[in-house]
């Protein structure tokens, strides 16, 4: 709450120098790329900053540049000794003695804050190492408690300068895990920070997925005996229940407005997708046929939804309107296609496959082109997830032994587990960004 | 054969009734002490023919009763073999028993195996004897393939087992069922035999 109030009121950022020209330096649409090398200096306190505070900065700060898969972090440890223990914004005049360390920016900044006050500030100067200048430079403050969330938004502003697009590190993820036979959801931040036990029920809570404005997570517990939909705030209270009919009430996705959620339901004796209003009501039947549908998923302009059907013998890919009409099936490699998550660019769609008996995460175009496999050789991997900006894929993988939570570039690389946890990690759920 | 003729047979079988029939009606009647002798041994036929049904009545009952007992012992066995299960985070109490038999599934699919159609007659034959029983059917999943299909396959598996109980007679709404899909296996292992165990269809009583 504290937080979330400080971040509101009292974040100001302000553009020091306006940047000379909007230039990309990273397109990371492309199938493949190469990391920018990047510079961070070491992080420099001002007047009575307490030099444990730009530590700190600058560890969130290169983590997060690492976690971004854009960059290869060129830090204190490789600089040459003639260089090592700079810290500070250096003036463009001087930015030829950082040439010779093979990077092709420089990121630099300074923090200060006086022990007892409130708010701290944080600046940051971005230069250009190739063309010898400045790029842009910012300014935040705010409160010391939410240090995290600002330095995650300076991240997220040199990631913008450098591909175009902001970044996802004020974002979230909500997951399960398995505790003794239980399961419980959890959340934790993009960088796996501030991790969170959200139900504590020791009931069976599983397929989470945020509301639309991010401040609920809606999810299927076994409380009473049948698995239905609940809804719960992401601090663990108000929880409410959503939808109880008999048989599942499983796997919702919201849709883009938020009026409706598109869910698995087994009225009829066999699972099938199911629209019903926001609060629970109005259940109206999506599939027809024989066969069992399963995960449906929205598409980001709410027109269509994605699911799994084993209509035609077995569980793959197909793709309907949001009436249920016009249903085609997306995907032909394999006979184990399941777990479809919609990009919310809008022109792919990731899923998990079976692939001589493992499974893997896999990306294909909405109409069906474009097939690329992102996982390979490492355990069975499951439940894609995309983040908000398309970038990146949430996903959880047995490769280190017990099921964990992974992310990776939408394009499969640098694929790195979300927390450190002991195994029993599934399902993961991207949030919007928080501000 | 002449009118004649056939009138004179007549006769000489009419003269032979009466001939033979004579002489009985005066043993009868000159051996009052032999009648009463063979009244006796009637008598004492008629007692031990009454005896002998009354024996034999009670031998019927008396099995009759063993039967019932045995029965009820039968009942009891069943009453007998329900184990109270209570499960944290899943409301309420059901019983489960060893004489309800799960039954097993194949990779992938949810159709009723000729070995478990026969656990299903023995199932279904328990319960048609215990006509206030309610039950749920659970559908389980081995731990391959995703969360959220397997509950689809669960889903699957328990209706399947609820319509061939339906099939045998069994009445519809004495049956529930759930999907636990992968989340709840009976055996936490992770290989083939542990798979094969989990992908079931497992019985318990809602109310007795």
């Amino acid at each position: 709450m504290l937080s979330c109030f400080f971040i509101f009121v009292s974040l100001l950022f302000l553009v020091f120098i306006p940047f000379v020209e909007a230039r990309v330096y990273l397109d990371i649409n492309a199938p493949t790329f190469v990391q920018i090398p990047i510079v961070l200096l070491k992080w420099k306190g001002v007047n009575k900053t307490p030099p444990a505070l730009p530590v700190k900065v600058h560890e969130i700060l290169a983590n997060d540049l690492v976690l971004s898969g854009f960059f290869k972090v060129i830090d204190e440890r490789h600089l040459p000794n003639s260089l090592k223990g700079k810290e500070g914004i250096p003036a463009v005049e001087s930015l030829q003695e950082w040439m010779s360390v093979g990077g092709e920016i420089l990121l630099a900044g300074e923090t200060s804050w006086e022990p007892g006050g409130q708010n701290l500030k944080l600046k940051f100067h971005l230069f250009d190492l190739v063309e010898q200048r400045h790029i842009v430079g910012k300014q935040y403050e705010g409160h010391h408690q939410v240090l995290r969330k600002m330095v995650h938004r300076m991240a997220d502003e040199v990631v913008l300068q450098l591909t175009g697009e902001r970044g996802v590190n004020n974002t979230k993820i909500a997951y399960v895990v398995l505790q003794g036979e239980s399961k419980e959801i959890f959340i934790a931040d993009f960088d796996g920070a501030n991790t969170k036990q959200v139900t504590q029920n020791r009931s069976i809570n599983i397929s989470p997925t945020w509301s639309p404005d991010g401040k609920k997570i809606a999810f299927t517990s076994y409380l009473r005996r049948n698995p239905d939909l609940y809804l719960i705030d992401t601090n663990g209270q108000n929880l409410q229940r959503l939808s109880s009919y008999p048989g599942l009430n499983a796997s919702p996705s919201w849709s883009p407005d938020g009026k409706k959620i598109v869910l698995m339901m087994g009225l009829e004796g066999k699972s099938d997708i199911y629209l019903i209003d926001a609060n629970g009501s109005h259940p109206k039947k999506l599939t027809t046929g024989h066969g069992n549908e399963a995960s449906p998923t929205w598409s980001p302009d709410g027109k269509q939804i994605a699911f799994v059907s084993d209509r035609a013998g077995s569980p793959q890919i197909y793709v309907m309107r949001a009436n249920g009409s016009d249903a085609r099936r997306l995907t032909f490699d394999g006979n184990y296609n399941t777990n479809p998550s919609w990009s919310p660019k809008g022109e792919r769609i990731a899923y998990c496959g079976r692939v001589e008996r493992r499974y893997d995460i896999f990306t294909i175009d909405a109409d069906g082109s474009g097939l690329q496999r992102l996982t390979s050789n490492s355990g069975n991997n499951e439940g894609p997830s995309w983040s908000p900006d398309g970038r990146y894929i949430a996903f959880s993988s047995t490769r280190y032994g017990g099921s964990r939570i992974f992310i990776m570039n939408a394009n499969g690389f640098n694929q790195r587990p979300l927390t450190t946890g002991k195994g029993g990690e599934s399902s993961p759920a991207w949030s919007q960004p928080f501000e | 054969m002449g009118k004649k003729s056939l009138v004179v047979l007549i006769l000489i079988l009419c003269l032979g009734l009466v001939l033979t029939a004579c002489p009985k009606k005066t043993v009868v009647k000159e051996e009052p002490s032999a009648r009463k002798a063979e009244e006796q041994a009637l008598a004492e036929r008629e007692k031990a023919a009454k005896l002998e049904a009354e024996k034999a009545a009670r031998e019927r009952e008396l099995a009759r009763i063993s039967e019932e007992e045995a029965k009820r012992e039968k009942e009891k066995e069943f009453e007998k073999s329900l184990v109270a299960k209570r499960e944290p985070g899943i409301a309420g109490e059901v019983f489960e028993s060893d004489m309800l038999k799960d039954i097993h599934f194949d990779f992938d699919k949810y159709d009723i195996r000729p070995e478990d159609a026969e656990i299903l007659r023995e199932n279904a034959s328990l319960l048609m004897r215990y006509s206030s029983v309610k039950i749920q059917i659970e559908g389980h999943c081995d731990e391959r393939g995703t969360n959220e299909y397997n509950l689809a396959l669960g889903e699957r598996r328990a209706n399947a087992a609820k319509n061939y109980l339906i099939s045998l007679g069994l009445s519809a709404n004495r049956i529930a069922t759930i999907s636990y899909g992968e989340e709840r296996p009976f055996d936490p292992g992770h290989n083939e035999e542990a798979w094969a165990q989990n992908r079931r269809g497992h019985f318990v009583i809602l109310s007795k």
